[in-house]
């Protein structure tokens, strides 16, 4: 009755009755952090990621608004076109559709945009290969104590920072192969009209085909490391049941694993696309910055990235913002290049699945 | 209750004259403060210290870093961060007020200076521009007009044995090696420059085609190479045999110890002068009653004799109104000690590369418009 | 009888295996080769000019050392480990355990991960042009060390979250059960059982993030600057960092710099090293737990790696049944 608790908790042994009143305020926080806890990890961890959607989000629309006077006056050109010229920086400013620009500005950016795609296809037709091979020859038949090294130092070299591989790209690797192999391989070419591009000039190494050997190096490690990943998680009942029907390695490699670990190939191979399309600092040392189509394979070129990184500053110098607003509009296009194959391969390997159903059942 | 009202109105009165006159002073007091900078006996102001930011142009780059150790000696609160970076990042970043002192070869063009009406370029000393060769074996100075220039990068000419060459250079044998034109990959004042001479010697050709810009959209000659910066030219051309490139006189050192030669530039009157510190005078001398008060002009392709036909103002890009009255202190601080002839402008800085210091004319007119730097 | 010599096929593909083989030994031999050369390469050219005090003297403009830019590489490293490791651990978090597929949070998780998968292969440079757009000259910071750890957060945090999910999702679901079963809230089960089980896999994630928030150049070249001094504010300062170093000094008029481009190379080298050493280390020690080997019945414990074959650990509830103690 009036006595909550005083009959209850004076007998020993027995419980005390739940007290009357609010809690003293250093319990109340307590109390309140214990009943929200959830909410409140529910709460920060819903914040956190919505963050990168909104990042996205928030640099796209910033290149969206500020390239939108370029796109309205460059038109379609700017994606066929091969002009680029800032116009006459020291002369009259004239209007397009309202736009101030300075008198000859004309930006067609397709010999960029053909470099960035050529630069990438390059690495990626040099990085397969190389990597579906190395992921084989680490994980069947190789013993731990050499795969285990060579795969952390192929892991390492992912790591490794661009500027690295540039610097050591330009300083040395790039004249080595204009002196040593270039010459080699443009001597030998014959005279056919789709090998010409491999004939001389070879050029002083600082040109596309180092541009794409070099990014080739730097999107190995990811492919490589997935692949063998991937190559380890096969079960090995398939494998061991093709081996005792008579198959040798290579078959069973050809008809077993690969199949098993297509889709997660190509996986692998569009996070590396996306690694090379989206590379600045190795190409702006080994490429040669030139805003055209080499005639051969060897001579000087630009891509995307490495425009925008060294022609920003440039850009500036227009005073009409012209120059800028194309420079957003370049940004757009590789975002959006990079941003659609990153899409279109997800969605390949979405619907390509797991291919490669267990053989023989279970 | 009369009482106290009276005193409610006399009080807020006494509030409001003190306030206005304590509004009025500091205005006063202000504009006095900016309207006259005063400068010392010495020529130089002292800094308030800390850090000033300049880059750009990498033709001024050995000699900033020159000032910004001569500078740090003599005023030790206040450094000068230096960067090589092109004068079109000099000039863009202080446009955008993220850098202190933007340096730059090129002065602003129209486009620019409608658009930041604050924005100064300041002369500060006079440099000249080399066009460089990497020919073993040839040990003369060729002769080289403007308009074979203007052919050779255009890729009209394509080998150093051709017959516009020869015919220019009688006596000298010339190798049979193809032309590797090198230029700038990023937004230069040394491209402004060389194209201003090509534009101006070749001006049907070059100057209607191409013009002059810190970039221009170069023609397709064979294998012609982006370099960045002075110093990627003269590590570009000293690795390519047969190459043409146009470097700063302030990496003369650096060209001839790669062996690379320099040529003799056809000027203004047809003369082939050579880039000796004699005939760059000449030229600049040309030109001092033409320079206007903010120093806007170019000493190109002048119609001087013995003038060498590439020749500039190197030019501080400021904003004439700072954020701060301590950071404009820096800023003309180092201005100031940069072309005073006692401090960065004496010999023994300037002849490390093979600068000139600012005539006496000029020289007025950069220290006025440094005043104004508030 | 049937002879079993081997026939005139089977020599051809046996021949063909043997062929395939030697490619793919040549493929490894044709990317570890210029690895290595690269590798001794850059250290030979670093090790050839090398001063320890280069590791304590400040820049000057011709030369001098390379401390300020070293700590303002490890004071990046660091700001992007605390903001871009927070949210990512919680992004990972809420992808892991908080989306349910029957729940309203499960439904977006799939174009939220998309979206983080996206972000990751989002080209650094385009983000450093928004990073200078939006904040150096939009809000008016000027280059600062807060513009280049917001643009370096955003580039890292796809990284973290996925490791994380990764991690938080191989934690047996036995745990969550059983803690949920103790009493457990869902915070305390988080706290003490889950994170603590996926902790390895998380550190990681985040080592990684941090070896590539010390190897970026472009993106900060646009919201850092440069800068020879550390600056004492986050604004309106330039700040100092390695990779540009050995973007722009390996060609400077002064041959000092040049040996201080090939250092700063070095140095960069040996704190990825380090970084990933440490979460190989990391991986490898929560390998040999007992939780992933495997008792057979006769009581043989088998380790991985070990050239003994153990199944990769599925979602089986351990606590318990083989002995070994939950982490």
């Amino acid at each position: 009755m009036a006595t909550v608790g005083g009959v209850a908790g004076s007998v020993p042994g027995t419980p005390r009755a739940e007290p009357v009143g609010k809690p003293p305020p250093w319990r109340r926080f307590g109390n309140f952090a214990r009943r929200n806890e959830e909410n409140a990890w529910r709460g920060v961890a819903w914040v956190a990621v919505l963050l990168p959607l909104a990042a996205l989000v928030f640099a796209v629309s910033v290149l969206a608004v500020k390239a939108w006077p370029a796109i309205r006056v460059n038109g379609w050109y700017f994606l066929y076109g091969r002009d680029w010229t800032y116009g006459n920086g020291y002369g009259a400013i004239v209007h397009t559709d309202g736009v101030a620009h300075q008198m000859g500005a004309r930006f067609g950016a397709w010999a960029i945009i053909w470099g960035t795609l050529a630069s990438s296809l390059i690495a990626i037709v040099i990085a397969v290969p190389l990597s579906i091979g190395a992921a084989f020859a680490l994980t069947e038949r190789m013993p731990t104590w050499i795969s285990r090294p060579l795969g952390f130092t192929i892991e390492i070299l992912a790591g490794i920072p661009s500027v690295v591989i540039g610097l050591w790209g330009i300083l040395t690797f790039g004249p080595w192969l204009a002196h040593h192999v270039y010459p080699v391989i443009a001597d030998h070419v014959p005279d056919v009209p789709v090998l010409r591009y491999f004939s001389n000039p070879v050029g002083t190494g600082e040109g596309l085909m180092s541009a794409g050997i070099v990014l080739a190096l730097m999107i190995v490690p990811i492919i490589a490391s997935t692949t063998r990943d991937l190559f380890a998680q096969v079960p090995p009942l398939p494998k061991e049941g093709a081996s005792a029907l008579g198959m040798t390695d290579w078959e069973v490699a050809n008809k077993v694993t690969l199949p098993w670990v297509r889709s997660g190939i190509v996986g692998a191979t569009v996070l590396g696309l996306g690694r090379a399309l989206g590379e600045t600092i190795a190409i702006a040392m080994i490429g040669g910055a030139s805003l055209q189509i080499p005639h051969t394979i060897y001579l000087p070129f630009t891509t995307v990235a490495a425009t925008i990184l060294s022609q920003l500053d440039g850009a500036l110098t227009d005073g009409t913002g012209f120059a800028v607003a194309t420079l957003a509009e370049l940004a757009l296009v590789l975002a959006v290049i990079s941003v659609g194959v990153n899409l279109i391969a997800r969605v390949i390997v979405k619907r390509t699945g797991r291919v490669g159903a267990p053989v023989g059942g279970a | 209750m009369k009482t106290s009202m009276r005193a409610a109105w006399l009080t807020r009165g006494a509030i409001i004259a003190t306030v206005a006159t304590l509004a009025l002073g500091s205005t006063l007091l202000s504009s006095a403060a900016s309207a006259s900078v005063k400068l010392p006996k010495s020529g130089v102001e002292t800094p308030s210290g800390g850090t000033v930011t300049e880059t750009g142009s990498t033709l001024m780059y050995p000699i900033f870093n020159l000032w910004a150790s001569g500078f740090n000696e003599k005023f030790s609160s206040t450094t000068i961060q230096t960067a090589g970076t092109g004068s079109g990042t000099g000039i863009s970043e202080a446009e955008n007020d993220t850098i202190n002192i933007g340096a730059s070869d090129a002065y602003l063009s129209p486009s620019v200076v409608q658009s930041n009406p604050s924005l100064r370029n300041i002369p500060l000393a006079i440099s000249a521009q080399l066009v460089n060769y990497n020919l073993p074996g040839v040990t003369a100075h060729l002769k080289l007009s403007g308009k074979l220039l203007s052919q050779i990068y255009q890729g009209q000419v394509t080998n150093w044995n051709a017959q516009q060459i020869a015919s220019a250079n009688p006596g000298v044998t010339l190798p049979n090696l193809p032309i590797v034109t090198l230029h700038r990959s990023d937004s230069s004042g040394d491209t402004f420059l060389f194209t201003s001479y090509l534009s101006k010697a070749d001006a049907s050709g070059w100057g209607t085609k191409i013009g002059y810009n810190t970039t221009v959209p170069w023609p397709a000659a064979p294998g012609a190479l982006g370099e960045a910066g002075n110093s990627g030219m003269v590590s570009g051309c000293k690795a390519t045999p047969g190459c043409i490139a146009y470097i700063g006189i302030s990496y003369l050192t650096q060209t001839l110890q790669a062996g690379l030669g320099y040529g003799q530039l056809q000027n203004g009157k047809g003369q082939y002068v050579l880039p000796t510190s004699a005939n760059i005078a000449a030229e600049a001398a040309g030109f001092i009653k033409k320079t206007p008060a903010n120093g806007t002009i170019s000493l190109i392709y002048g119609n001087i004799n013995n003038g060498y036909p590439i020749v500039n103002y190197e030019y501080a890009i400021v904003q004439a109104h700072q954020s701060s009255s301590s950071i404009a202190k820096n800023i003309r601080s180092v201005l100031e000690w940069a072309i005073n002839k006692n401090y960065g402008s004496d010999t023994s800085y300037l002849s490390q590369v093979d600068f000139q210091a600012l005539p006496t004319k000029v020289f007025a007119q950069s220290i006025k418009q440094i005043l104004n730097i508030k | 009888m049937t002879t079993l010599a081997a026939g005139p096929a089977t020599r051809r593909r046996r021949a063909s295996s043997g062929f395939w083989r030697f490619l793919t030994y040549l493929a490894l031999v044709l990317i570890m080769a210029p690895a290595a050369w690269m590798l001794i390469g850059v250290l030979a050219r670093a090790w050839s000019h090398w001063q320890w005090s280069v590791l304590w003297t400040k820049a000057t403009p011709t030369g001098g050392g390379l401390r300020d830019q070293i700590l303002g590489t490890l004071i990046l490293m660091f700001g992007v480990l605390i903001i871009a490791g927070s949210i990512g651990v919680f992004a990972g978090i809420h992808l892991a355990e908080m989306a349910r597929p029957n729940k309203p949070a499960g439904r977006l998780s799939g174009p939220l991960r998309t979206a983080s998968d996206v972000l990751s292969g989002f080209p650094s440079i385009v983000l450093g042009y928004v990073g200078y757009t939006a904040l150096v000259v939009g809000l008016g910071w000027g280059f600062s060390l807060a513009a280049a750890l917001i643009i370096l957060s955003i580039m890292v945090i796809p990284y973290i979250a996925k490791t994380t999910e990764n991690s938080l999702r191989q934690v047996p679901t036995g745990y969550r059960e059983g803690a949920e079963a103790l009493g457990m809230s869902v915070g305390y089960s988080l706290r003490k059982v889950v994170l603590r089980s996926a902790l390895p896999g998380i550190v990681t994630g985040l080592l990684l993030a941090l070896a590539i928030a010390a190897g970026e150049t472009a993106p900060l070249i646009y919201t850092a600057g440069f800068s020879n001094t550390l600056p004492h504010s986050l604004t309106h300062a330039q700040f100092p960092y390695l990779t540009y170093v050995v973007f722009s000094y390996w060609n400077d008029p002064s041959v000092q710099k040049h040996y201080l481009s090939y250092d700063a190379a070095l140095i960069l080298i040996v704190i990825v090293l380090l970084l990933l050493v440490s979460s190989r280390i990391i991986v490898s020690r929560t390998q040999r737990h007992a939780e992933s080997a495997r008792t057979t019945r006769t009581g043989k414990r088998l380790w991985p790696g070990r050239g003994q074959a153990v199944e990769p650990a599925k979602d089986e509830p351990l606590l318990g049944i083989t002995g070994a103690p939950p982490r």
